[in-house]
């Protein structure tokens, strides 16, 4: 069994894959968004063909000059013209990031949880860690616990806390550690602090006191 | 950037393979690994993800990548504790319960199916009583 990777190697790995999907896909790679839309699957797909009936660019065009004509009760400009009064300079509002129009398809989401546990499976064997066991291992075991049923409803409930909580907080240690923290945004940095903070605490108790 | 469907598929199980391999390979699936890292006793995880943070940071600012909407939302802090726990106990990001089935720790089966039932609860629970914008994150 080989050791594992040096701090540097991981670093290396973790920034190589969080730079490729951004640059590629030109969307944050992110872990519990993938769970969660798969997870809701049958909404998803709902939503990308209301999105594909929508892909038409004049369509879409169209639909907007209808809707602000709606809005505003003015006629609608032809689809493809700029807007004919210029707003005056100082109150023309910062330009707006160019947001994805789409989330990712669902598909690339399920085949990116699908190739984790491929990518995993490949460092266990290549490494020499791949065993099966019945038990999450020595750490574990003193740590938590050595029963095997409250290991199930540790694991279970410690889930459920993950699941909810990442979602409720829009994002893990992905999706805000990594992409939302690289790109300097305040609520990733608050995020990754909470969690990481908490869990901080929460290790203590289980290292020292349980 | 890619503009099919089909090069969209290739970059997500390219990035998933790498992923799965460097969590692997870190050792983030190895719950003894994890509580050091969270207990300070050994700095090397903590190191490698900071690091990584460290190198995407700079290689977005130097690329000039948009840093998108950072609305500091409700649901942030409360989620981010309860996903703190949840993973000190469980050992389980939504990503590394993955990582350890491929390591042949079977019982993570249990975590993934928690990790399934908080993610659908959280989406009910938050369309029903608490109404927060949960943010965008991972779309």
């Amino acid at each position: 069994m080989s050791a594992y990777w040096p701090w540097w190697a991981g670093a290396l790995g973790l920034a190589a894959v969080t730079v490729f999907y951004t640059l590629t896909t030109d969307r944050s790679l992110g872990l519990s968004g993938a769970w969660d839309r798969i997870l809701h699957w049958r909404e998803e797909r709902e939503i990308e063909r209301m999105d594909e009936a929508l892909a038409d660019d004049d369509a879409l065009a169209e639909a907007l000059a209808q809707a602000t004509a709606a809005e505003f009760g003015t006629v609608p400009a032809r689809s493809g013209s700029l807007p004919a009064a210029p707003v005056p300079t100082a109150e023309r509002p910062e330009p707006q990031p160019a947001v994805p129009a789409r989330p990712a398809p669902l598909v690339t989401q399920a085949a990116l949880i699908v190739s984790t546990v491929i990518g995993g499976l490949i460092a266990a064997l290549v490494s020499g860690r791949f065993q099966v066991r019945f038990d999450m291992g020595e750490g574990f075991r003193q740590l938590v616990t050595g029963n095997p049923i409250g290991m199930i409803v540790i694991l279970f409930a410690g889930g459920v806390l993950v699941g909810f909580g990442t979602r409720l907080a829009g994002g893990c240690s992905s999706g805000h550690g990594l992409s939302g923290c690289g790109r300097l945004r305040p609520v990733s940095f608050l995020a990754t602090a909470v969690f990481f903070g908490t869990a901080v605490a929460v290790s203590f108790l289980l290292w020292k006191v349980v | 950037m890619v503009r099919t469907r089909g090069g969209f598929l290739l970059v997500a199980i390219l990035a998933g393979l790498v992923l799965g391999f460097t969590l692997s390979m870190i050792g983030f699936g190895d719950f003894a690994q994890l509580n050091a890292m969270f207990t300070f006793q050994d700095l090397r995880m903590l190191f490698a993800f900071a690091g990584a943070v460290g190198l995407i940071a700079v290689t977005f600012l130097l690329l000039r990548v948009r840093r998108g909407t950072s609305r500091i939302h409700a649901g942030v802090v409360p989620g981010a504790i309860l996903f703190g726990a949840g993973w000190a106990v469980s050992g389980g990001c939504p990503g590394i319960p993955l990582v350890q089935i491929s390591t042949g720790y079977l019982p993570a089966v249990f975590t993934i199916a928690g990790v399934a039932v908080g993610i659908r609860m959280c989406r009910w629970a938050n369309g029903r009583f608490f109404h927060l914008d949960r943010g965008s994150c991972g779309l």
